[in-house]
């Protein structure tokens, strides 16, 4: 049973002593599902080594179609948005509720530019016939430097990596809405702000994966 | 580890996020241009991975604030981080080993 003799706060759900046990599980949760989230990008990252090694020319001949300063400039908004995502844990565990949403409202805008940039990368090169695996039909411009048979392999790498990282800015956008509104009720204060810290988390891990995708994808030549 | 330790969260300072921010920035502007200087084979890629660790390393310590964490959080880091790079081993003794390249790979 829990000990009632110490204050137990509205949000506490009774299976917990007390609020810090339930912060510190929820977070604990959360790290179980950042290992798994790294290992499911293992994975491809793994198919990325894999393909590298077998055909190192390709890779660096089909880095020159991705244009290193959109990419660049991605990994800076990112980085940014990481860096409004902290500020907003910061204005929760300040009891700082404005602060809060508009740290929120400036990550969730970073992020909507981010997916913008990614969605003009794609877009260009689709109109190139630079397409994944089977769908791969290049223009003549495109084969004029990129003249491999495996070619496609390399965008299959690069559309299924960039592609799910994508997604998961995306869900990350959706829960940070979620925040948004819900800070907007005042569900959340210095007491108890446990959401935003252990979205914040995944949204650091999504910042994390880009630090790796930007040089593996853009950068090798 | 005494509970005393832990009362209160840690609230990280606005100056130390900027730094932290800046650094990223820093670093990201490095690494594009080491790329462009055309380092030699093996170089090219230490250094931009180097780079990445050196980004991921401050993302996780001082961001996801695992500093002032319990320990228990970076162990599962840590731990996801070496069996990712147990898989790819063990998967590239197999496919570096092959005599020959599986013809439709």
């Amino acid at each position: 049973m829990a000990n009632h003799s110490a204050s137990h706060p509205a949000h506490v759900q009774h299976h917990f002593v007390d609020s810090d046990q339930q912060f510190d599980s929820a977070k604990l949760g959360m790290w179980v599902f950042l290992v798994n989230e790294i290992l499911f990008f293992g994975g491809l990252f793994c198919a990325y080594i894999i393909f590298r090694a077998w055909y190192p020319e390709l890779f660096t001949q089909a880095a020159l179609q991705l244009d290193k300063v959109w990419g660049g400039v991605n990994t800076i908004v990112l980085i940014g948005s990481s860096l409004t995502v902290a500020m907003a844990i910061r204005s929760a565990q300040r009891n700082e509720i404005k602060g809060l949403r508009i740290n929120l409202m400036i990550t969730i805008l970073l992020a909507c530019v981010f997916l913008v940039i990614k969605y003009f990368e794609y877009e260009h090169k689709l109109h190139l016939g630079i397409a994944p695996g089977f769908f791969w039909n290049p223009a003549p411009e495109v084969t004029a430097t990129l003249d491999h048979p495996q070619a496609n392999i390399f965008f299959s790498i690069y559309y299924m990596m960039t592609g799910i990282h994508g997604l998961h800015v995306l869900v990350g956008i959706g829960l940070m809405i979620w925040l948004y509104i819900r800070a907007g009720k005042g569900h959340f204060s210095a007491e108890y702000y446990t959401p935003v810290e252990i979205t914040g988390l995944y949204w650091h891990l999504v910042d994390l994966i880009w630090i790796f995708l930007f040089p593996l994808l853009y950068l090798i030549e | 580890m005494s509970a005393q330790e832990h009362h209160g969260h840690h609230i990280a300072s606005v100056k130390m996020l900027w730094s932290v921010g800046i650094g990223l920035t820093i670093l990201t502007v490095l690494t594009v241009v080491v790329s462009s200087l055309g380092l030699p084979s093996p170089l090219d890629i230490l250094s931009a991975l180097a780079i990445a660790l050196a980004k991921a390393f401050l993302v996780a310590t001082f961001f996801m604030a695992l500093k002032w964490e319990h320990r228990f959080n970076a162990v599962l880091l840590i731990g996801a981080v070496v069996f990712f790079l147990l898989m790819v081993g063990v998967t590239l003794l197999d496919t570096m080993y092959r005599i020959e390249v599986v013809p439709s790979f």
